[in-house]
């Protein structure tokens, strides 16, 4: 059974049209990556997943299970908000810009969901957060916050932050694109560790690097669609599609 | 002194109405308090309904918000003094100042909320939703504990123009400080007095908190200064 399944997703912006017919199937414990040009689509397709936007049409399964089904930017399918918001909960995302909450300290951006959705004990959700901060690498910084942090370190606290609700799949919407150069392998260091323990992830990134060291899938996006995919050196040592091409030579 | 501010003009003044200026300015005080309280209540539900997704939330928001900030506050006073009656119910004074007071100016404080939530980063709104936030966990936890910061400046400002705002009263006669003052210069032909120490009383509540207003201001601009490009 496939995690993430998507059939024919369509997406527009007013008159632009950002994601043109996505099928997409995503297996237990696999690393997606996806690559392309600005303004392919590819973090749509991520916000599309977990509904930080809607479709204008097709269908989305999380688990086997159809969550979402829309023509026209209307609901076909009738789902329960609840079911939804349980749904949604089982997909981490991670920012390109962090979105730390800035008036909480690190642990307590790791633990304010935790009691606020899942109504965990403070003393619960408080251990939950330790141990995620101590495998981020962020322990010693958990009474810290964010504004006293490098983006590194935000962006660890953040892994660790979705970590919290015990999702089964991870979305990570460039993760170090806003990061100075030198800060970059710490954040590439802990995703790979989260791969390593099984971790189904989903990947926005320009880093060819962990695409080719990580990835099980390389998917290359232009202009709303899947262009070419593959195991990532096949994409990467011999991509078929010319744009795929072009776009490798741009990067490198 | 001689006219309207002849020395024994202030000292019948005092002796003989200065228990009655006293409990005016307490009345004053108080109907300012329960009508803040209940515009601050009314900003926070009618500001986080202006946000919502909810068409019909936003909707009734911006009727609530367009009525209060475009009708005097003295034909509301007015028609829940005369009017109301008539259809059978009667409300005190009092009770008509801290509701309509509280209605007007909690429209004028929703504003201020709305805008203090849209100067929120949308990746805050995003970040606890992908967390299955609901949108009014969204508000209570992580929303409007940031803004606090910047909507407290403006609406002390307001706080102010509340205050000030009671004197209407004095027109239903709501016995507070306006109304007394106004009443006896009316029975005593006695003005100077009642209105110079009427004015002073009004500035003793509104200038600590219009000095309290800056104070906050200067304070948030520097930790907005502090907080810099992260935002």
């Amino acid at each position: 059974m496939s995690m993430i399944k998507t059939e024919n997703i369509h997406k527009y912006f007013g008159e632009n049209h950002v994601l043109n017919g996505v099928d997409l199937e995503i297996a237990k414990s696999e690393v997606v990556c996806v690559v392309g040009p600005s303004g392919s689509g590819k973090s749509t397709l991520l916000r599309c997943l977990n509904r930080l936007e809607r479709i204008t049409s097709g269908k989305i399964y999380i688990e086997g299970k159809l969550i979402e089904h829309r023509e026209s930017d209307k609901n076909i399918l009738k789902i329960d908000p609840k079911e939804v918001a349980k749904m949604c909960s089982e997909l981490g995302m991670v920012f390109q810009r962090f979105n730390l909450f800035p008036h909480k300290t690190a642990l307590e951006n790791v633990t304010i969901a935790q009691e606020t959705v899942k109504k965990t004990s403070k003393e619960i959700a408080e251990k939950i957060g330790l141990d995620l901060l101590e495998k981020v690498g962020m322990a010693e910084k958990a009474n810290e916050y964010p504004s006293r942090l490098s983006g590194g370190q935000q962006q660890r606290v953040a892994i660790a932050r979705a970590l919290a609700m015990e999702p089964k799949i991870m979305l990570f919407d460039e993760p170090t694109s806003a990061l100075d150069p030198e800060l970059v392998g710490g954040v590439l260091e802990i995703m790979k560790q989260l791969a390593l323990d099984g971790m189904t992830m989903m990947v926005v990134t320009h880093e060819m690097g962990f695409a080719r060291e990580v990835g099980s899938r390389l998917i290359f996006m232009d202009e709303g669609a899947i262009i070419e995919e593959g195991t990532p050196d096949e994409v990467f040592m011999n991509p078929k599609n010319d744009r795929t091409r072009d776009f490798f030579k741009s990067i490198l | 002194m001689s006219g309207q501010f002849a020395s024994e003009r202030w000292i019948n003044f005092f002796t003989s109405y200065g228990n009655e200026m006293l409990q005016a300015f307490l009345r004053t005080l108080s109907i300012s308090i329960i009508a803040l309280v209940l515009a601050l209540v009314l900003s926070i539900v009618f500001g986080v309904m202006s946000m919502s997704k909810n068409g019909l939330a936003r909707a009734i928001s911006r009727v609530y918000v367009e009525f209060f900030q475009n009708m005097p506050l003295l034909i509301l006073v007015f028609v829940c003094y005369n009017l109301f009656p008539l259809i059978n119910i009667t409300l005190e004074p009092f009770a008509i100042g801290c509701i309509i007071i509280g209605l007007y100016h909690g429209a004028y404080i929703a504003e201020v909320v709305r805008s203090g939530i849209m100067s929120i980063n949308k990746g805050q709104f995003e970040a606890a939703y992908s967390q299955g936030f609901t949108y009014l966990e969204t508000m209570r936890y992580i929303i409007l504990p940031q803004m606090l910061t910047i909507v407290l400046p403006p609406t002390a400002v307001q706080a102010a123009n509340l205050v000030k705002n009671t004197s209407v009263l004095a027109m239903i006669a709501g016995h507070e400080i306006m109304y007394a003052a106004n009443s006896y210069g009316y029975s005593t032909l006695n003005y100077g007095p009642p209105l110079v120490t009427a004015g002073i009383l009004y500035f003793i509540i509104c200038f600590p908190i219009s000095t309290w207003a800056k104070k906050l201001e200067r304070k948030r601009d520097i930790a907005l200064e502090g907080r810099g490009g992260e935002r």
